[in-house]
């Protein structure tokens, strides 16, 4: 329930990481869906109703396209994203992390009425809240999930020190986490940041911003820069 | 090898695919390959080395995570299945779909039975005793299909609305019918039986009722052509339904999971042929049915056409050779 990332091997022998998407985002990316579907059959009924009785079966035709169909030709031909998943970010994907394919799609679309049942998306939900990778029961047969679509941030730098190599040898995990602070650390507020620096005042002998300064300067060191 | 000597070393590589990639996610991919060549898989899977290697000795995660995201998006590219193929879709007509509903024909069997039994034993019931159709129907809706089908009309089974308009009432109602058909299968197949059972009853009770009151004329001319595609796809519907119902409750060698997307893969397949039988039904139905002024021989004889080339495209197609796979 905590992790919801599935990691899965590629045939590189790394593993691709997969964010569920939970039910808030998704039902949000439902709403944006069902208003633009609304909006659009509206507008099209409208139009349609001036042409009389040949326009009203023309206009159920959009009713069963809007209905039935939308879903399947937006995931198919845009990616595996509707355009709801598209402005939540999310995206329909296959078990092994491609975009959703014509038979899955069409599965999970067909068995909606399944997870939409008893009034809006109760088994889906149920389900969705259960399931380890958030999948609702159309998910679970097609054999798809949807996952988030992760945007990237703007690269953090470690700001310059003169390096230093620290006083004792340090474990690969303690490496990481002395980088990862001195990249992440400007964004916490400086009182927190000198009460983590404080922490290794046995490393760096140091307290407050002159231990910070000590921790930039191992860390330029463990990057390599001269 | 330091962090910083390695990103210095592979920067440009990285930023060139995550260049690429980002422009090629517009455009086609076929084309986006051409420009590429053979290219992409090799530095594509260089960077899956760098990533591992990244990763084993423990360098950031500005890094890492720039990588992951690099290779997350090259593998949704190279490995993105095939675009859907048209020509399949012909092929899948003419020959996989007849084949799948053959190979499925014990859940066919079933549905057919749901179907066909229900109604015959309406259509006898109602014969020797015809107060049972007011048990069935509420007298409103006697009286709309009495109208809907009375011989002095000159289009039968509507009481109003064009060609047009009907043809896609019936593609919303029977293909939404049908998609339900088999959405509720999967509650262990009660919800295919209700559906197939309650159509059974109606269509039964409705034609048994007309045939008591005399109406039976105009009421077999109207359904005799089209309900050759539109029963048939209900059945073809339901009896999808009810396979993926039994899958739940008996997936045989396999685990639950892995028989249900299997027959969810074979059942998606049989709803869209059934869908395409549908979409034929209603335009049949909307453009032909309704027509009341040709002679029996002739809305008779099309109907037997029209059975015969169902049966015979649902028994033959795809035997013998088999083409392509």
């Amino acid at each position: 329930m905590l992790d919801t990332v599935r990691q899965i091997e590629t045939p590189e022998g790394v593993s691709l990481r997969l964010h569920a998407a939970g039910a808030t985002v998704r039902a949000h990316a439902w709403l944006i869906d069902f208003g633009l579907r609304a909006v659009a059959a509206c507008l099209l009924l409208a139009v349609l109703g001036m042409l009389g009785a040949a326009g009203a079966g023309i206009g159920m035709l959009v009713l069963f396209a809007a209905y039935w169909i939308y879903g399947v030709v937006c995931e198919v031909w845009m990616d595996g994203q509707t355009v709801g998943k598209r402005v939540m970010n999310l995206r329909v994907v296959n078990a092994d992390g491609t975009p959703v394919t014509l038979l899955p799609s069409v599965i999970r679309n067909l068995l909606r009425t399944v997870d939409g049942l008893p009034g809006i998306y109760g088994i889906g939900l149920v389900c969705c809240l259960i399931d380890p990778h958030s999948r609702r029961i159309g998910d679970i047969v097609a054999g798809t999930m949807v996952v988030h679509v992760l945007q990237r941030g703007a690269l953090a730098q470690v700001p310059n020190e003169a390096p230093e190599p620290p006083s004792t040898p340090l474990r690969l995990e303690e490496q990481e986490a002395l980088v990862a602070f001195a990249e992440r650390g400007r964004n916490l507020h400086e009182a927190r940041q000198r009460e983590l620096g404080d922490l290794l005042e046995p490393l760096t002998g140091r307290m407050g911003n002159a231990g910070l300064r000590k921790l930039l300067a191992h860390a330029n060191w463990l990057l390599g820069r001269t | 090898m330091k962090q910083e000597r390695f990103v210095a070393l592979h920067d440009a590589g990285w930023s060139e695919v995550e260049g690429w990639m980002r422009g090629s996610g517009r455009k086609a991919w076929s084309s986006a390959l051409a420009e590429r060549g053979l290219d992409f898989p090799s530095q594509y899977r260089r960077i899956c080395q760098h990533l591992a290697m990244a990763r084993a000795r423990g360098y950031s995660h500005e890094v890492t995570d720039r990588l992951q995201r690099i290779v997350d998006q090259g593998h949704r590219l190279l490995y993105r299945p095939p675009a859907p193929r048209w020509h399949r879709v012909g092929e899948f007509i003419v020959a996989g779909f007849p084949r799948l509903v053959r190979r499925e024909w014990k859940a066919m069997a079933i549905a057919a039975a749901l179907l066909y039994v229900p109604t015959i034993a309406c259509l006898v019931m109602i014969h020797f005793r015809p107060d049972v159709a007011s048990m069935i129907f509420s007298g409103q809706a006697l009286d709309r299909f009495e109208q809907m089908y009375n011989p002095a009309r000159d289009k039968i089974g509507r009481t109003s609305g064009t060609d047009v308009a009907m043809f896609g009432f019936y593609v919303l109602n029977n293909v939404g019918i049908a998609f339900r058909t088999f959405a509720a299968g999967l509650f262990f197949g009660i919800g295919a039986i209700y559906v197939l059972v309650t159509n059974g009853i109606m269509f039964g009770g409705i034609a048994g009722h007309l045939d008591a009151i005399g109406y039976g004329g105009p009421f077999w001319r109207f359904v005799a052509a089209h309900s050759s595609f539109e029963l048939t796809a209900i059945v073809i519907a339901g009896g999808a339904g009810l396979r993926l119902g039994y899958t739940l409750l008996a997936p045989g060698r396999m685990r639950r999971g892995d028989a249900l997307r299997e027959a969810g893969g074979v059942g998606a397949q049989l709803v869209l042929g059934a869908f395409l039988m549908l979409v034929i039904a209603a335009f049949i139905e909307a453009f032909w049915s309704s027509v009341a002024a040709f002679p029996d021989v002739v809305k008779f004889g099309s109907a037997a056409l029209l059975w015969l080339l169902v049966i015979v495209w649902l028994m033959f197609g795809g035997r013998g050779r088999r083409s392509g796979d």
